[in-house]
């Protein structure tokens, strides 16, 4: 009974964290890994997606709804920075990381004066569970479960639509595609709408559990790119099984030593796989499946 | 006595089998054109011999020295010089300050301004010595390439593609600048498409096919070869 | 006695802005006013001005590897908390007699050095770039940050030098020059000023030497045509690597004067908000020059201070702002759009 609760523990721990990461880094792996474009601001469209969902609730929405609300008010916002930044700096990776950069001092510090210095939340639903000797949230488990969907429904997206079909073929080869009658300008910008929806998506999801501040997108990014990095260009291949190796490690060093050690673990950890496999995770199953 | 020599050179990218057991041998001193359709191989070949891939198996020799395993700038130093497809120049500095660079690795402050005189007179771009680099034109940023790589005063001098994208005077004058270099002592091996370049200055010709070493010869021997001319049309031909 | 000349004549040259008179003038007055201002200003002022001289050597650091290089580091703010921590650690121990601050000094900026060189072989000799080796740095800086901000408690210390957690480390001697007949002591003032500034001139005309002679028309090439400058014969991992250290152990130097300043350092000198800001100045001074990287780092220091005593929460607003409008109209950097304007220079000819 005792171990039982113990593997029961530690699994919950790795979901957990893979959770987490998977969540915080959809949006960016997908602008990053379809797009090649780096957003520093997407730690403050979690922020954005977070602060919705808790207006939403506040104005009577149930929470799902409210979260469904804050993350298409995210993606739209998404839409209109790509039309007004990231398309003028297409090719110019470095340029994108410093102006994206300075778009989230724009939005953590906008929202710091707009509406303070932090928002009432929504409490975390479902209450909680008890394995042994230990009580596990409700809540935290539905996020797994949304971590997975989530997975499912990109694929999906990317794979069986014509949105995803016409996006993978215009980001594959542009010109090809304009050749072809696709607006690559409009696919460019939902593309990255999507991103940041789904990162707002995160946000809403985590809005119940978390304190919000302006700034609480900190706590996603580096994580996120983190992820994107060991994954590798290719959301499925890449980003979902470095969210569970990456979890994984965070876990065991996180019930060792603590938070703090967990975290340093993940940096440690991309330090290395950037070493090691210059092409991330998914890069390095391409190349062993040809 | 062969400059260059690869000894059964393979390269696999994965399951893809792109140099096949290719030993090709390069005489000092002459003009070698290695041809071949699209997806032969010429590219891979040519990077193999540069050092930017390394081979799946085989041997590169270099003047008798195994230089397998040499990275690019080791080969540069013994004596390898390249000039690349798309033009290979520092485009945001200006026209004088490519060659000083070019140039630096063995000319002094004196020295090395005559040098850069000198060539940028042969290069016919004296006028535009200060000009940034990026905004020659598309053949005199390939004639500044060449300058470049000959400034090394190299003993093999690879070539690829060097009259991609240039009109036929361009390309002739290329060719009139090639068979000079060739005549001050620099071997050259050129990867071409141009059948009126090659025709112009190849002393050998060598056909890759699939990777492998079709057919080699003289000029004169590989255009009356009538499976050369199917590997590249797909139908038996006659010189013209 | 020409080898010398020949030195010296590479203050002027392709990589960096001004040759002529009308350069190096008004920049001579520039440099006039800094000598002798402390002459006519309070002591606060003056320690203001030194503050933001702390920050320079960082940004001519950067400026050097990203604006010459075309390598952009995150890892400034590491190795910016490296020097100073050292410092701390070093004079908190030994005290600050008998020179002990100024080895502390050189000590800091040496192990600086020392591991930018170990970060950079693993960086460089690996064929890491571009993005990745920004991810990379900015992981390295935040690791420090994070490991830094854990150590609070007795049992974090090195001798007598206590780690402090998220406090810092505070309380060490400031600059200390030994003299006979009593050791002069150089808190942030006008000795100190003068200190700071002597070495940051050393730094620009070192850095205006080193950008015009072989190494940095390598330098240079690499940053345009990585494939073609060892298509040339050069090691082109060797000659980043250079950079990375020579600019990373700057980054070191600004800690230690930090420290030197204020007798303080933190581990939020290391956070993610802080190693964006040395990005900032660099970016909106002008990468590609040294000149217009420090007095685009002056300013935007100076105004970035103005806008925090005003309404700090504007301030980080505006930076944001400059940033994003700095990117998309004068990605070369605004002061030296203005040098090109002034000067009517065509891009990258002289």
């Amino acid at each position: 009974m005792d171990i039982a609760s113990a593997i029961f523990g530690f699994l919950y721990q790795i979901g957990d964290a893979a959770a987490f990461l998977v969540l915080a880094s959809a949006g960016l792996a997908v602008v990053f890994g379809m797009m090649g474009v780096i957003n520093m601001a997407h730690g403050e469209f979690i922020m954005f997606g977070a602060y919705g969902t808790a207006m939403a609730v506040r104005a009577g929405l149930p929470l799902p709804l409210a979260i469904a609300a804050g993350s298409l008010a995210t993606g739209v916002i998404g839409v209109i920075i790509e039309r007004l930044v990231i398309c003028r700096l297409y090719g110019r990776p470095l340029d994108t990381i410093v102006a994206t950069w300075g778009i989230s001092l724009i939005f953590s510090q906008g929202t710091l004066i707009l509406l303070g210095s932090s928002f009432p939340s929504a409490g975390t639903p479902l209450g909680s569970f008890t394995v042994g000797a230990y009580s596990y949230s409700w809540y935290r488990l539905i996020l797994m479960l949304a971590a997975i969907v989530l997975l499912v429904g990109l694929w999906l997206l990317v794979n069986r639509t014509r949105f995803g079909i016409l996006a993978r073929a215009t980001i594959q080869m542009p010109q090809m595609a304009e050749a072809l009658g696709v607006k690559t300008r409009v696919v460019y910008s939902l593309t990255f709408g999507l991103g940041a929806a789904l990162a707002g998506l995160t946000g809403g999801l985590y809005a119940p559990t978390m304190t919000m501040v302006p700034t609480m997108g900190s706590t996603f990014i580096l994580e996120a790119f983190v992820t994107v990095v060991v994954g590798g260009a290719d959301v499925f291949l890449g980003t979902a099984p470095a969210a569970g190796a990456l979890g994984i490690t965070k876990a065991i060093f996180t019930s060792w030593q603590g938070q703090l050690t967990g975290q340093i673990a993940l940096l440690v950890a991309v330090i290395l796989v950037i070493r090691l496999l210059p092409r991330g995770l998914s890069g390095w199953i391409l190349k062993e499946r040809s | 006595m062969s400059l260059l020599q690869t000894i059964d050179l393979n390269k696999s990218f994965g399951g893809l089998h792109v140099t096949n057991h290719v030993n090709l041998a390069i005489a000092a001193g002459e003009i070698h054109c290695l041809i071949g359709p699209n997806g032969a191989g010429k590219s891979t070949l040519f990077r193999l011999l540069l050092g930017e891939y390394l081979p799946s198996s085989g041997k590169i020799l270099y003047d008798g020295e195994d230089i397998t395993r040499l990275k690019p700038f080791q080969r540069v130093a013994r004596g390898l010089s390249v000039k690349f497809q798309v033009p290979g120049i520092f485009k945001g500095l200006s026209v004088r300050q490519n060659l000083e660079i070019a140039l630096q690795a063995r000319f002094k402050q004196r020295a090395l301004q005559a040098e850069s005189d000198r060539l940028l007179h042969f290069l016919h771009l004296e006028s535009n010595a200060v000009d940034r680099a990026g905004n020659l034109s598309h053949g005199q940023q390939q004639w500044l390439e060449i300058g470049m790589a000959m400034s090394l005063q190299p003993r093999l001098l690879l070539l690829d593609e060097p009259t991609a994208g240039m009109s036929p005077e361009e390309t002739e004058a290329t060719g009139e600048m090639v068979i000079s270099l060739n005549r001050s002592g620099i071997t050259i091996l050129a990867v071409e498409h141009d059948m009126d370049f090659v025709r112009q200055v190849a002393q050998r010709v060598t056909v890759l096919h699939f990777g492998k070493i079709f057919a080699q010869g003289t000029v004169d021997e590989i255009i009356a070869n009538d499976e050369v001319a199917e590997i590249y049309l797909g139908e038996p031909t006659y010189a013209a | 006695m020409s080898r010398l000349r020949e030195f010296f004549s590479r203050i002027n040259g392709p990589q960096t802005f001004g040759s002529g008179p009308r350069f190096w003038i008004p920049l001579g007055v520039l440099l006039l006013i800094a000598y002798v201002f402390p002459l006519f200003s309070d002591d606060y002022t003056i320690g203001n001005v030194a503050y933001f001289f702390t920050w320079l050597f960082m940004a001519a650091g950067l400026c050097l590897m990203w604006g010459y290089g075309g390598t952009l580091s995150f890892g400034q703010t590491a190795f910016f908390g490296i020097g100073g921590y050292t410092y701390g650690i070093v004079t908190l121990n030994f005290g600050a007699d008998n020179g002990v601050t100024i080895y502390a000094l050189v000590a800091s900026v040496l192990l600086g050095a020392i591991v930018a060189t170990l970060l950079g072989y693993f960086l460089f000799y690996g064929r890491i770039n571009g993005v990745f080796l920004g991810i990379v740095t900015l992981a390295v800086s935040i690791l420090l940050e994070r490991f830094m901000a854990q150590t609070a408690g007795p049992q974090w210390r090195i001798g007598e030098a206590r780690l402090n957690g998220f406090n810092g480390m505070n309380g060490m001697p400031a600059l200390t020059i030994p003299w006979p007949g009593g050791d002069i002591s150089l808190p942030a003032g006008a000795g100190f000023y003068y200190v700071i500034l002597s070495i940051l001139l050393i730094v620009y005309f070192g850095i205006r030497i080193l950008v015009n002679s072989r190494f940095g028309n390598i330098l240079v090439a690499i940053r345009e045509n990585p494939q073609r400058a060892e298509m040339l014969g050069y090691d082109v991992r060797r000659f980043q690597l250079g950079a990375f250290v020579i600019g990373s152990a700057l980054a070191s130097l600004s800690g230690v004067f930090y420290t030197c300043w204020g007798q303080y350092i933190t581990p939020s000198s290391m956070s993610l908000t802080s190693a964006a800001l040395p990005i900032v100045w660099v970016a909106i001074g002008g990468r590609g020059d040294i000149t217009a990287s420090l007095l685009g780092a002056l300013l935007t220091l100076a105004v970035f201070q103005t806008l925090t005593v005003n309404g700090a929460q504007y301030a980080l607003i505006m930076m944001g702002v400059l940033l994003l409008v700095n990117v998309l109209t004068a990605p070369e950097g605004l002061i030296l759009q203005l040098f090109r304007f002034r000067f009517k220079l065509s891009p990258r000819s002289q």
